[in-house]
């Protein structure tokens, strides 16, 4: 179980790198055109720094100029998320209801991670120690085998499998 | 001949429905009349959709604009090459299409099976019929390919120019194979589940055609990725739109199938969930092509004519609801003495590479289906796009990717900790100096920079644990038989083809995490408003823009080029000719971009804008490290998948025998 402990502190650890609204771009610009999706007639359904239609490049020219104009990165998106409404966002927001759209694939993975774990338990056979085939007063024949014969079938399984 | 092709999906589809009563009555009689009136069903049927098929293709190669479709996607400019693929550039030929290659696949299955598998095959062949009755019921009644216009036009609106792209020829076919080619472990499964046949008969037919359709997906993918790279212009690969979404997901559900049926083979566990992971894999298949077009949502990918949707989700419906029950009927039948050794196994490693698998999966559907979820529940649409996929999958990838190498050096039934201590040695140790040495060429700025490099480090380790499998077996056998490395690798590969084909797959997949690592986190870019003679520098590369040049190609296309000079130190090392095509008809120029392709890195130029009052241009010009080990990884995959799949003939014998003893249990019967 030891294993599968490290694998679930490796899941959250990796839970919350991920957690925060990531920044892959350096600029400002880079930022905007990462958050906001193109709003072309042509409805061609990308993200801002992937289009290259002409909407995209005046959109472009209008969120320099926003910038220069001394506007903040959330004071533009603001302003955007009003004139079109959430849809604009290249990513759910995330607070409220849209939370749910963060957390759920994380949520599944967790419980999916449990619901292994519990299988592989249940799966799993426990391992018989001469003492234990000794309790239930079973013959020794039927024991598993031990000491340097146990450990050389054990070399042996490790050697063909390896 | 558009005549004969609308007769031929009127008899294809007469011809569908007697296969399918034929042969569940010939199943359920057991009469052997019947069942070989149904076993030429199959060939009817494709030799019908076969003719259909070549009276659409003539009717685009000698310009035929009576029939709608032909208008509609071609005209009379349009190169011999893209006439050929505009059969599958809109919905109904795409359609047309999809029932060609499933009738293909059926008529391969039914001479496969012609004289074996008695048991499975009729079944098999009566679900897949269904599956052909379905499509050819829309390409009859819905989306008729040979609707007429009431007068012919004399030229055709044209194929979208993205479409005129020599990726847009080779990604749909190759798509399409993989999409359809996993209605034949679905069929047979559903046969296992209608007959009882429970065993892991149904696996071991269609090992094989679940491997090949994997591979064609996966190629699909690629070379979708491709395409987008060349044609779209904006230097990336993947937006996770989701109609890319919908090819990604079978791939990812059928990859944990692919893992976790090993456990089957090897210990006759997890029958359950081996079934529901093959069904599932169809109803994503089933669910990419209802995305695709039905309109719901928004897509760069949907076809113009989206109207399908209802017809799709009703078919959706019923596969999901059919597997279902199907799997709770037969629940006490599948039930597997599962029992593990231990959880240090090869076995629970790859219970957990399901979850992974199924964890991206999840989130993909998550996050393509969330818009919905929330106009539903809120009345607010919202857009799910690639900042939502990157920061989930990504992390889960890179578990996926250390899976990749711990798996395959844990031991099957029990693994010990000395004996994981002596696998997992070199491989750490491979890591540990990666890192050390990388370390200070890479930069690690900010969030994406370090995924970058723990990837790279897991890259690593997975690639050397691999090496170290074949130099071990390698050197186990040039012991044994004293022979030469060379032979002795060829030998051991040949001898576990399944297995060292699979071990090769997954140096090909360490290749593509490597290609997309690096080209999403260390690529730049630079965008300059230039005059004739003008100079940039970029990453050690200087750039004159050298001249502008304007060519009518023919009356309807016309190519605006810009000419750049590209130098290295000091040296002339490439023309670059970024242009922009113009076609009639079309709101929006199409960018056709130019590439330096190289292991290190793509030079890659768009012509962004241009003046051609004045000859000025705009360059953007992205310098994207590693995109080519992607592309090669793909390659890899195709030699891995090709080894695996190759024929065996030790299997073939034991096939042979299977085929006689299941001879002498059908005789009797026949009679």
């Amino acid at each position: 179980m030891k294993t599968m402990r490290t694998f679930m502190m490796m899941l959250a650890a990796l839970l919350v790198l991920a957690g925060p609204a990531t920044v892959w771009a350096a600029s400002q610009l880079a930022d905007l055109e990462n958050a906001l999706m193109c709003k072309c007639d042509d409805k061609c359904g990308k993200v801002l720094i992937n289009c290259t239609c002409d909407t995209s490049k005046e959109t472009r020219k209008t969120l320099t100029s926003k910038l220069e104009s001394g506007l903040t990165v959330d004071q533009i998106i603001k302003q955007y998320v009003d004139k079109y409404g959430e849809t604009v966002l290249s990513a759910p927001t995330k607070s409220g209801f849209n939370l749910s759209a963060w957390i759920m694939p994380f949520a599944a993975l967790a419980i999916g991670g449990f619901g292994v774990r519990k299988v592989v338990q249940s799966w799993t056979r426990p391992v018989r120690t001469k003492k234990d085939a000794d309790a239930s007063g079973e013959e020794s024949a039927s024991a598993p085998p031990s000491g340097k014969f146990s450990k050389r079938l054990q070399d042996e399984l490790d050697r063909l499998e390896s | 001949m558009n005549d004969i092709g609308e007769f031929a999906l009127l008899l294809a589809l007469a011809t569908a429905l007697y296969g399918v009563v034929s042969y569940v009555m010939a199943f359920r009689s057991n009469r052997v009349d019947v069942y070989m009136s149904a076993d030429k069903t199959p060939i009817i049927v494709w030799g019908c959709v076969m003719v259909s098929s070549v009276a659409l293709w003539k009717a685009f190669l000698v310009n035929d604009f009576s029939l709608q479709y032909v208008w509609a996607y071609s005209n009379i400019d349009l190169d011999f090459f893209y006439k050929f693929s505009s059969f599958w550039g809109g919905q109904k030929g795409s359609l047309l299409f999809w029932t060609l290659i499933l009738t293909t696949y059926m008529m391969v299955v039914h001479v496969q099976n012609r004289k074996q598998n008695v048991r499975l095959v009729p079944i098999a062949l009566a679900v897949m019929m269904v599956i052909t009755l379905f499509f050819l019921v829309l390409l009859n009644f819905s989306t008729n390919p040979f609707e007429r216009l009431p007068v012919p036009p004399e030229d055709g609106r044209g194929l979208n120019p993205l479409l005129q792209n020599y990726w847009m020829v080779i990604h749909p076919p190759t798509l399409y194979l993989g999409y359809v080619g996993f209605t034949v472990p679905f069929a047979f499964a559903t046969a296992a589940l209608l007959t009882k046949n429970l065993d892991d008969g149904w696996i071991r037919l269609t090992r094989k055609w679940t491997l090949v359709s994997w591979f064609f997906l996966c190629m699909g993918n690629l070379f979708g990725a491709q395409w987008a790279y060349v044609e779209l212009g904006w230097g990336g690969y993947w937006a996770w739109d989701p109609v890319e979404n919908a090819a990604f997901m079978p791939l990812i559900v059928a990859t944990a199938y692919l893992h976790s049926v090993m456990i089957q083979e090897k210990k006759d566990m997890m029958k359950v969930w081996n079934m529901s992971l093959v069904l599932l894999t169809f109803v994503m298949t089933i669910f990419g092509t209802f995305i695709t077009r039905s309109g719901l949502i928004q897509s760069v990918h949907t076809f113009d004519e989206a109207t399908l949707g209802y017809y799709f989700l009703g078919f959706l419906g019923v596969i999901i609801a059919f597997s279902i029950s199907m799997i709770l009927l037969r629940l006490p039948l599948l039930k597997s003495k599962n029992e593990l050794d231990s959880f240090l196994s090869r076995e629970a490693s790859f219970l957990l590479n399901n979850l992974v698998l199924l964890g991206i999966a999840f989130s993909t559907f998550w996050g393509t289906i969330f818009p919905i979820v929330s106009e539903a529940f809120r009345g607010v649409k919202i857009t799910v796009g690639p900042p939502f996929y990157n920061q989930v999958n990504v992390p889960i990838g890179m578990v996926l990717l250390a899976l990749i190498g711990i798996g395959p050096v844990i031991a099957w039934r029990r693994s010990s900790w000395s004996n994981l201590k002596k696998n997992f040695t070199k491989p750490v140790l491979a890591a540990v100096i990666g890192a050390a040495v990388l370390f200070p060429f890479v930069p690690l700025t900010d969030k994406s920079e370090i995924f970058t490099y723990i990837t790279f480090i897991l890259c690593i380790f997975v690639m050397s644990s691999m090496l170290i499998e074949f130099r071990k077996g390698t050197g186990a056998r040039m012991e044994a038989h004293g022979e030469s490395p060379v032979s002795a690798l060829s030998g051991m590969v040949w001898k576990n083809k399944s297995r060292y084909g699979g071990y090769i797959v997954h140096l090909g997949v360490v290749l593509i995490f490597a290609g997309i690592a690096g080209s999403q986190s260390y690529s730049t870019d630079v965008e300059k408003q230039l005059n004739i003679g003008d100079r940039f520098q970029l990453r050690g590369y200087d750039f004159t823009y050298e001249k502008l040049l304007v060519k009518e190609q023919n009356s309807t296309k016309t190519r605006v080029i810009a000419q750049l000079g590209i130098e290295r130190d000091g040296k002339r090392v490439w023309t670059g000719l970024p242009e922009k095509e113009f076609y009639k008809g079309q709101n929006q120029p199409v960018t056709e971009v130019d590439l330096i392709s190289t292991l290190k890195e793509d030079v890659y130029m768009i012509l962004a804008d241009f003046n051609p009052d004045n000859s000025s241009a705009t360059i953007k010009v992205y310098v994207k490290p590693m995109v080519k080990w992607m592309w090669l990884g793909g390659w890899v995959i195709a030699f891995g998948t090709m080894i695996a799949v190759w024929p065996d003939r030790l299997e073939a014998r034991r096939r042979t025998e299977r085929l006689k003893r299941q001879e002498q249990i059908f005789m009797p019967a026949q009679e």
